[in-house]
């Protein structure tokens, strides 16, 4: 055995287990995608165990298609990847440049805002769902009816108070709502992932050429060209990065939406293969496979950019 | 310091104050829920008690009566290490074999085996539940859940560990192959202990990541295996009926996560980007 054999193949195990992690389920969905695979069904039993004879080629995907849940959860997981993207990233870089320098307290400050990310994400939902966006036992509710109070107390003001009598009673917003599960599972993702983002930024803006700050300050750049011309193409990559790798981790989100509403009126991909997955797994894999998609025309871009990370 | 710090007013006086207040109301919920898990489930709905109330620690001393925490507690221990144990032995020789023998092929390895962490996990959900339970019968089993935290991790641990073997100058490990020394003990008695900081780590990131997911642990496990995930999200709707004790098993859930987490943050942007960001 010549010197190198034995440290190559040192990789072999780990490459031989992500091979089979990756291969043997997804080629199953491919299967599965393309023939009658149903676990219940009464008027044809041959449909409830997996075989070549129930072949159904595209039949699946046209299936899913033409599922008006398909759509929704489809523009429902772009909204909602959207939002918290738009959101992180534009907290992410505020914060980053505010906490950049040096000043009094800086670590305790960064050890604040890091502590969201590593909350596990079932009590990220719980805590923010019940605790904070209840409309009624909530910080929520409880905001809403204090201000209501104050403004009924201003009511029965002498004079002012017919002025203030034409003020509404405020309700509190329930995120519990069809329309409204979807901006709870973006603010409660949004908390979770800013943290991410500053820390990339701030890692990237160590890196910003510091002399090339200076000269700038001294030809009289202000504050904000400095920013709009020499830190933000800066952070370009590491905002691509961000974005993409975000996309990534949110176009499978799960635990958050199930915790806030059961998917009800607020699906996205993840959600909806598994309704499908309760009955009808030809289905279910199709979408599968369609999530499959999406997300590599993003991991595409990204693994090219780390990739090239690598040569230099 | 340069003279880019620090020069106007906004940066002597609100910086300091604005960035406080950012990184209070970022923490504040956690705060919240710490502040909730010591109050009684009537007082933690009560208005009056928003903010004055007489802390208990009951919440805590009936965790196990109320939520049976230990057992889910215990099987995210076991199942978190067990799982970074393994994905560290799988993938210490792997990383060590690409950063000191490269092929022509080694980044292109490098790349795939980040690809597959980009596999939507709900894509092969049903696949894997029918595997488990009906051919291989290890459907919620310790066995599975570590597995499969090990082989979601595995890409991350790969690569990092890749990065940190990379900077360590290639010649040490040369001296050691012209001593005589075996692959196992170049390993062992060398790359180890010069590489401990990025292993160690690489090791913390990894337990955080295993103790935090939430899709396999909740889809693979009904009871014997089910993990703190799994039981907090099985109480997810209490309707306010519990709050306090929910809470405190909250707490107890991610308290001890998010203090070894501070210990990694500077790993975190390294493990999360694929080194992608420096």
């Amino acid at each position: 055995m010549s010197t190198r054999t034995l440290p190559r193949l040192l990789q072999a195990p780990a490459v031989l287990l992500l091979l089979v992690w990756m291969l043997v389920p997804l080629s199953m969905t491919l299967y599965f995608s393309f023939i009658r695979y149903v676990l219940n069904s009464l008027r044809r039993p041959e449909w409830t165990s997996p075989s070549f004879s129930n072949w159904r080629g595209f039949g699946n995907y046209n299936y899913v298609l033409d599922a008006k849940d398909f759509w929704f959860a489809v523009q429902n997981s772009v909204f909602i990847v959207g939002g918290i993207l738009f959101f992180t990233v534009i907290l992410g870089l505020s914060i980053a440049v505010l906490i950049n320098k040096t000043f009094p307290g800086r670590g305790i400050v960064r050890v604040l805002l890091i502590s969201p990310f590593f909350v596990m994400p079932a009590v990220s939902g719980v805590l923010w769902i019940n605790m904070m966006l209840d409309p009624v036992l909530g910080l929520n509710g409880i905001a809403v009816e204090g201000i209501n109070n104050i403004i009924n107390d201003l009511k029965a003001l002498p004079v002012l108070g017919s002025f203030f009598s034409l003020w509404p009673d405020l309700t509190p917003l329930s995120f519990r709502a069809t329309q409204t599960s979807a901006y709870a599972v973006i603010i409660m993702v949004t908390w979770q992932w800013t943290p991410f983002a500053v820390l990339i930024f701030m890692t990237s803006l160590q890196s910003e050429d510091q002399q090339q700050k200076e000269a700038a300050v001294l030809d009289g750049a202000t504050a904000w060209a400095q920013f709009r011309y020499m830190t933000l193409p800066h952070l370009a990559r590491p905002i691509a990065i961000v974005v993409m790798i975000q996309s990534i981790f949110h176009l499978s989100l799960y635990a958050e939406i199930e915790i806030v509403s059961r998917g009800n009126g607020n699906k996205n991909l993840p959600y909806l293969i598994g309704e499908f997955a309760n009955n009808n797994i030809g289905a279910a894999s199709a979408t599968g496979i369609f999530a499959v998609i999406l997300a590599n025309i993003i991991a595409i871009f990204l693994l090219r950019m780390v990739g090239k990370n690598l040569v230099e | 310091m340069s003279i880019v710090t620090e020069k106007t007013n906004f940066g002597k006086f609100y910086r300091p104050i604005l960035a406080w207040i950012v990184a209070l109301l970022f923490f504040f919920p956690i705060f919240w829920m710490i502040f909730t898990s010591f109050k009684t489930d009537a007082d933690a709905v009560k208005p009056e008690h928003l903010i004055f109330f007489k802390p208990t620690l009951d919440n805590y001393l009936n965790m196990t009566e109320n939520y049976d925490y230990w057992r889910f507690a215990v099987n995210s221990i076991i199942t978190s290490t067990f799982a970074t144990a393994l994905a560290l032995s799988v993938g210490i020789p792997a990383a060590y074999s690409m950063a000191f023998n490269p092929s022509r092929r080694t980044k292109d390895v490098l790349v795939w085996m980040l690809s597959t962490k980009m596999l939507p996990a709900a894509a092969v959900l049903y696949p894997m539940t029918f595997l488990t339970k009906n051919f291989l019968n290890i459907f919620d089993t310790h066995f599975l859940v570590i597995i499969v935290l090990c082989l979601i991790n595995l890409p991350i641990v790969i690569w990092m560990l890749f990065t940190y073997f990379k900077e360590i100058p290639k010649e040490i490990i040369e001296a050691g192959k012209m001593d005589g020394v075996s692959t196992w003990g170049e390993i062992k008695d060398i790359l180890i202990p010069l590489a401990w900081g990025g292993v160690a780590s690489t090791a913390l990131l990894c337990f955080i990541f295993c103790w935090n997911e939430a899709y396999w642990t909740v889809r693979l496990t009904t009871i014997d295996a089910a993990t703190l995930s799994k039981l907090i999200e099985g109480n997810r709707a209490p309707e306010g009926l519990f709050f306090g004790r929910l809470s405190a098993v909250s707490t107890a859930a991610v308290g001890p996560i998010i203090i070894l987490g501070w210990f990694c943050q500077k790993q975190l942007v390294q493990g999360l980007t694929f080194g992608a960001v420096k």
